[in-house]
């Protein structure tokens, strides 16, 4: 007991000096300042995407959005558990028909819609992820694409009486207005995506600085050591696969709300590395990675195709130069650039700490 | 009950068609049983292969040239590639192979467009006899590529098993490092493995192209097939993959035959179920090294 006083109050000599500097005045602006750079960085990166809307016609716009939903689910499962996944069109076609089933057989509410694509998803990621994740990181991609597969084919042959098979389902007309903001309306629509977008990435944001952010991060690096401090891997993998790929399935069930229409080419597997690409072109791991990555990715797809009309050259050419320039994408090695500027604005403020662009 | 002349071509085709997968996915699983990297590019030189074979084919007028020259181009292909990008990457995480093979494969595809076009082309039937087997008549050119994939296996089997370079390679697969420390160059193995495995997907593609007919999109369609048989024969088995790609073959074309839809389905059904059963494959060892 006597022995143990000695350390004790070293340490509460280290603590003391802090809270009297907490008392100070500088400390409520100071909070309030960090707080308001927490929120700033999703806020400027959604009104920079709604500020695009002005260049860029509206379908475009809207696909950069979900795209970007899309691919922060794989982001999340690459970057930040080492998860990589050739599979999740899987988990988009699973939202998309939960929502298309809804809209097409009785209901009118595509808010409803939308939530019941993401309970879709949530199903299906409880379902086969407890079987997937315990899969050594190999086999997890080729597992995934072949889930990939089955649900294609379910949609297109085995449930064509539900599906109608590759003609799709129609909804447009069968979804009613909605109140606030009417989701059959394109220009509310992006406003409502807008929306999404930016609370999803606040969540994701939340979940870098969390103890779960940091376990999912372990799970990447050291696995071993994950386990030896007494977290179990299986359930941080699996809480962060069945997290990412209801952000997939929110993406699909948005498309299907969009578009009004679903048809399992969108879900098919030859476009079954889109995410994957999006997300290595914006910087695997990264925050903002998703979205500057699907402004690449569909920007170019739009330019390329115009001028050259072949843009799978341009982007495999693309994949194959940033995995070789050190594998950081686009956002990856703009964000500590960004970060420096933003510390010597900061600097003046005298504000320690740093942006969330990079993790 | 399913008419017995249809079972038997049934089986035939789908031999034929687990020698195609053979020849493509022993590159990718030796590759991955020296290497540690996912050769997702094996499918740009199926692609290549096929489309080699469709020129020199509608050149000459001489398949069997044709096959020579789709061989070749996948094996100076695969050089071109290990030589370029995958020495880069070899002390790398797997997943990151896989990517950047990935973006070889889409990239090529753009060149197989950009130089081929984006029509389907027909290759006309090297062998247009006919063999009667039971009283069923079975092209004969598919009883070939099922030779040439049993050849394939026996050829790289005596090679891994008689010759030094091939020790070597066995040798490899169990420990990169004590191999390097007996003063063998590894690298030099590593260029081999990929030059014969790229050859192998080059045969894959100029004997398939007659059967189907080449387009740009025929590696990206096969993928997932192959994907499949590696799993189910586990990753860097030269036997599961012999068994796997044969069993996978059986699945797609005897399921067809029972119900259309189950062409597609059944073999990823089957492949879930033997990953419930063991997580690594049939043949696969249980520990990822490195």
């Amino acid at each position: 007991m006597v022995r143990q006083a000695p350390p004790e109050t070293a340490a509460a000599a280290a603590v003391a000096p802090l809270p009297a500097r907490a008392r100070s005045p500088v400390r409520p602006a100071s909070r309030a300042m960090s707080i308001l750079r927490w929120w700033a960085g999703p806020a400027l990166a959604f009104a920079l995407l709604a500020l695009l809307r002005a260049f860029v016609p509206l379908p475009l716009v809207i696909e950069v959005v979900i795209f970007s939903i899309y691919a922060a689910g794989c982001n999340f499962l690459l970057g930040h558990v080492g998860l990589l996944s050739f599979g999740q069109p899987a988990y988009l076609a699973v939202g998309a028909y939960g929502t298309a089933w809804y809209l097409y057989y009785g209901g009118t509410d595509a808010y409803v819609g939308i939530l019941i694509g993401i309970a879709a998803g949530i199903a299906v990621a409880l379902l086969v992820g407890p079987l997937f994740v315990r899969l050594r990181k190999d086999y997890f991609a080729l597992v995934n694409l072949a889930l990939t597969v089955i649900i294609y084919y379910l949609m297109e042959q085995v449930l064509a009486a539900f599906t109608h098979g590759d003609d799709g389902m129609l909804f447009m007309d069968k979804m009613s207005s909605t109140p606030v903001l009417d989701l059959t309306d394109p220009g509310q629509f992006f406003i409502f995506s807008l929306l999404v977008g930016f609370a999803l990435w606040v969540f994701y944001k939340y979940l870098d600085s969390s103890i779960f952010g940091a376990c999912c991060l372990a799970a990447k690096i050291n696995e071993d050591k994950l386990c030896f401090i007494g977290y179990s891997d299986f359930t941080v993998r699996l809480a962060a696969f069945v997290i990412a790929n209801t952000t997939t399935a929110l993406a699909g069930s948005m498309f299907a709300v969009y578009l009004g229409f679903v048809s399992p080419e969108l879900g098919g597997p030859s476009r079954a590395a889109d995410p994957v690409v999006i997300t290595i072109l914006g910087g695997a791991g990264t925050l903002y990675g998703p979205i500057v990555g699907s402004i690449a990715y569909i920007g170019m797809k739009d330019l390329v195709s115009k001028v050259f009309g072949n843009w799978e050259l341009i982007i495999g050419g693309l994949l194959v130069f940033v995995m070789l320039a050190g594998e950081q994408g686009i956002w990856g090695s703009l964000a500590p650039m960004f970060e420096r500027l933003w510390r010597r604005v900061g600097a003046s403020a005298a504000v320690p700490g740093r942006e969330g662009g990079s993790r | 009950m399913i008419d017995a002349h249809l079972l038997i071509s049934g089986v035939i085709f789908g031999l034929s068609l687990g020698g195609i997968f053979f020849l493509v996915t022993v590159g990718l699983s030796l590759c991955f049983g020296l290497m540690r990297v996912i050769s997702l590019d094996q499918l740009l030189y199926y692609s290549v292969g096929g489309y080699v074979t469709y020129s020199v084919v509608t050149a000459t007028g001489m398949p069997w040239l044709g096959v020579a020259g789709g061989m070749a181009a996948g094996a100076v292909l695969g050089f071109l590639a290990e030589r370029l990008v995958f020495l880069r990457i070899y002390d790398r995480d797997i997943t990151f192979s896989m990517i950047t093979s990935y973006g070889i494969l889409v990239g090529g595809i753009g060149v197989i467009e950009y130089v081929w076009g984006l029509v389907a082309r027909p290759v006309q039937d090297p062998i247009p006899v006919r063999v009667d087997i039971l009283g069923t008549h079975i092209p004969a050119y598919r009883l070939l590529i099922v030779a040439v994939a049993v050849l394939v296996y026996a050829g790289i089997w005596l090679f891994l098993n008689r010759t030094i370079i091939g020790k070597a390679i066995r040798a490899g697969i169990e420990d990169v490092e004590h191999v390097q420390g007996l003063g063998i160059n590894v690298h030099r193995l590593f260029t081999i493995t990929f030059v014969i495995a790229g050859a192998l997907s080059g045969l894959a593609g100029a004997l398939d192209a007659p059967l189907i007919t080449v387009d740009p999109q025929m590696g990206i369609e096969l993928m997932a097939f192959t994907f499949m048989v590696v799993i189910i024969g586990g990753l860097g088995s030269l036997k599961g993959t012999l068994v796997s790609s044969f069993l996978v073959g059986q699945v797609v074309s005897l399921g067809s035959l029972f119900y259309a839809p189950l062409a597609q389905m059944a073999p990823f059904a089957v492949m879930l179920v033997i990953l419930l059963i063991r997580p690594t494959g049939l043949f696969g060892s249980p520990i990822l090294k490195r």
